[in-house]
């Protein structure tokens, strides 16, 4: 594993890295090899233990030797809530493994958020976690639906990138019959709330490009995948702003195959092939782009695109009257090449995430 | 002299190939002529005992006990353009349903009557198997099967046993009366809700013969095959539009107006206008649209068909449709999409009142409508 530079600081569940393991069960090569390459001595679990607390007293001294050599800083290193990313190591815990939703019982939803078209947000904790749990709006909850819901949600599951927020868990509690997404809490919300809603947070010229640079950073990990994620729709409601003013990909905001079938409420940030034609028809990396092409817009105006118009009409006259945004004269002349650049109406013209990036990170090199 | 051979040999020849082209167009006539003989008498052979001989009863077999009666078809009345649709819309309607099994009725007293037809559709639409004996050559082994197969339909449709006697027997089926074919397939495409819409109000007119003290009467009655529609589909308890309908043809006019200020003062915005609600809504696409101005959701072009052009596609497009609507919590539809893509005027106003019922006040419509 070494070999294929696993991270050797990974946590699971309890934040313990491997090297927690190694002296813990005494094996003073493993911990060795592992210190060698760049294992922390002084990462501290959830329980604030650093893996030297959990070996012998000769192991520890041997091991400390070889971490200051390797010139590793030996102050304790807190245990962060932050690391939900090593999530999906291997866990001892039944309620995390792949498979298995998570009890509603265990849940204390604690506040409602919002209500919207998709379905109700709840405020809670679980097992000591701020969290959100959303509702799935459903017309009925059929067993078909259950039976899809589990099989497609652990896919959701993804704690490998940070700039990707994965959905810790989901239940199907039998009584009411509901669907519910849990995912971690967020304190600034979305996006969407953050560019257009009180959230109080100065959005300026560098933090756009921070929060464009996030976005496409997860994305392109996204479109890395294989099978990719079918129907994520990237909108500025689909990303979430974290404590630190990180963005995230919202994975709750996935959308199951089996809820709101043949409805689109964000059309906006839609491209007009993607309006027209089924997702299995186009090519939906394209298509992504052109909705970040819109984010980028959106970051930049701190407008709403068609704010005046109903989804509706929206759809409508994008897909068939060529209906586009208006690029306002006062923006960087940089942004608005790359808007163009995303949003070419050839969707094989469109670059890719990959391509997009260093250039964002250009630009914000030359804003600062 | 050898001079007027090859003069007369050219044309001659052309005389002799046309000669021959007569004889071989002839022998080909007269093959062909043959095969469809063959072809002929070879499908009377399997069918001849197939299909009853209708007994050349001659003058005596008129001869009625007393009181006794018979009943015949009027002939003008088959020509009714009425009763030509119905069977049309029916024999269209078991196609339909029989095109996966490869059966295509054409004729609907001379396919019916042997109950093989009649089997398969009743495993259609149950989707149960019938035992009853497979193709029968003899006239009482269809019979038996017949009587399996009727007295199974019967059980579906719930009719009480002097009933279906009365309009539907073994014999009157077999003996290919037309009134007793279209009452059975009439209750039958009422039963099972088949997604034609069947002429209102037809009726065949019958002559009717009946012996009295050794005289022959003869009188017309009026037999009804289909009745109102709404009376008839037993569906729906009558609701505020069958008392529109019947009683203030007038006010049918208001509401029809305030339906359609509601209707185009949303697709306005699209810059779509209705102008006429009996056959715009047919296809569902207006409905769609408004479904989605309403809630707030733009309809992937890809979800429906934007211009249909066959029934399935409108049937596709009002079904969704209607499924927006029941996501919106909009009570479900009485009508059948089929209904609607029929054009019937009642059901598409009443999913149109429905809708307006919900929307009038949070978009402000126009707040009056007729009870």
């Amino acid at each position: 594993m070494l070999q294929n530079k696993a991270n050797v600081n990974a946590i699971n569940e309890h934040g313990n890295t491997p090297l927690h393991y190694a002296c813990f069960w005494g094996y003073d090569q493993i911990a060795e090899d592992l210190v060698n390459n760049g294992a922390l001595v002084s990462l501290a679990n959830k329980f604030d233990e650093v893996p030297l607390d959990k070996c012998k007293p000769f192991m520890a001294k041997m091991l400390k030797e070889r971490a200051i050599n390797l010139g590793q800083d030996l102050s304790k290193i807190p245990f962060k809530d932050r690391s939900w990313l090593g999530y999906k190591t291997r866990s001892r815990d039944a309620v995390l493994s792949r498979h298995t939703g998570i009890d509603i019982k265990e849940l204390q939803l604690v506040g409602h958020i919002a209500k919207t078209h998709s379905g109700e947000t709840w405020r809670g904790t679980w097992q000591g976690n701020d969290i959100v749990a959303k509702i799935l709006n459903m017309r009925t909850v059929t067993d078909r639906n259950i039976r899809d819901f589990n099989e497609e949600f652990p896919k959701l599951r993804i704690f490998n990138h940070p700039n990707v927020l994965a959905v810790l868990g989901c239940c199907a509690p039998k009584d009411p019959p509901d669907l519910v997404v849990i995912s971690q809490f967020m304190p600034f919300g979305s996006l969407y709330n953050t560019l257009h809603g009180e959230s109080g947070i100065v959005v300026d010229q560098n933090q756009a490009l921070r929060f464009a640079i996030d976005i496409a950073r997860g994305m392109e990990f996204l479109h890395s995948m294989e099978p990719m994620i079918p129907s994520f729709i990237l909108t500025s409601k689909h990303v979430m702003i974290d404590e630190d003013l990180t963005a995230k990909i919202n994975m709750a905001d996935y959308r199951f195959s089996f809820h709101e079938k043949g409805k689109l409420f964000s059309p906006a940030w839609c491209a007009p092939e993607a309006l027209q034609r089924s997702p299995e028809d186009i090519n939906v990396r394209a298509a992504d782009m052109w909705s970040f092409a819109i984010l980028l817009w959106e970051l930049e105006t701190r407008e709403v695109p068609f704010a005046e118009l109903e989804p509706m009409e929206i759809g409508m006259k994008v897909a068939l009257e060529n209906l586009r945004i208006s690029i306002p004269p006062g923006i960087s002349s940089h942004i608005s090449r790359l808007i163009k650049i995303c949003m070419n109406p050839e969707p094989g013209k469109r670059p890719r995430f990959d391509m997009v990036i260093p250039i964002l990170e250009k630009m914000k090199l030359s804003s600062v | 002299m050898a001079s007027p051979n090859t003069s007369t040999l050219s044309p001659s020849k052309k005389k002799d190939e046309s000669f021959l082209e007569k004889i071989g167009t002839m022998g080909r006539k007269k093959k062909a002529k043959e095969v469809s003989e063959l072809q002929e008498e070879g499908k009377n052979a399997i069918e001849s005992p197939t299909s009853p001989q209708l007994p050349d009863i001659g003058p005596e077999g008129y001869q009625l006990a007393d009181y006794e009666e018979r009943s015949m078809i009027e002939p003008t009345s088959r020509e009714n353009p009425k009763l030509v649709e119905l069977i049309k819309v029916l024999l269209d309607w078991i196609n339909d349903e029989l095109a996966d099994l490869r059966i295509i009725v054409k004729d609907i007293e001379e396919d019916l009557f042997d109950g093989q037809i009649l089997q398969k559709l009743i495993e259609k639409l149950c989707r149960v198997k019938v035992e009853a004996r497979e193709v029968t050559q003899s006239e009482i082994g269809q019979k038996q099967k017949l009587r399996v197969v009727l007295d199974y339909i019967n059980h579906i449709l719930g009719v009480p046993p002097v009933w279906s006697q009365q309009k539907w027997s073994v014999d009157s089926v077999h003996s290919k009366n037309l009134v007793a074919i279209l009452h059975l397939l009439v209750a039958l495409a009422k039963h099972f809700n088949a997604p034609i819409k069947m002429p209102d109000n037809v009726t065949v007119t019958l002559l009717v013969i009946q012996k009295v003290d050794n005289i022959l009467q003869t009188r017309y009655v009026q037999e009804e095959i289909t009745t109102n529609y709404d009376d008839a589909d037993g569906r729906g308890e009558r609701d505020a539009f069958d008392t529109l309908f019947d009683h203030a043809p007038d006010k049918l006019n208001v509401v029809k107006k305030t339906l359609l200020t509601f209707v185009n003062k949303h697709l306005m915005r699209l810059n779509l206008e209705v102008t006429d609600l009996d056959n715009q809504f047919h296809d569902g696409v207006f409905l769609i649209m408004l479904m989605g101005l309403l809630e707030g959701y733009f309809t992937p072009l890809y979800q429906f068909h934007v211009t249909p052009t066959t029934f399935e596609q409108r049937v596709h497009n009002v079904k969704f449709a209607f499924e927006l609507m029941e996501d919106a919590s909009l009570p479900r539809p009485k009508a059948r999409p089929e209904d609607i893509v029929n054009q019937d005027l009642k059901s598409t106003l009443r999913v149109l009142y429905n809708i307006f019922t919900k929307y009038k006040s949070t978009h402000g419509g126009p707040s009056v409508i007729a009870q």
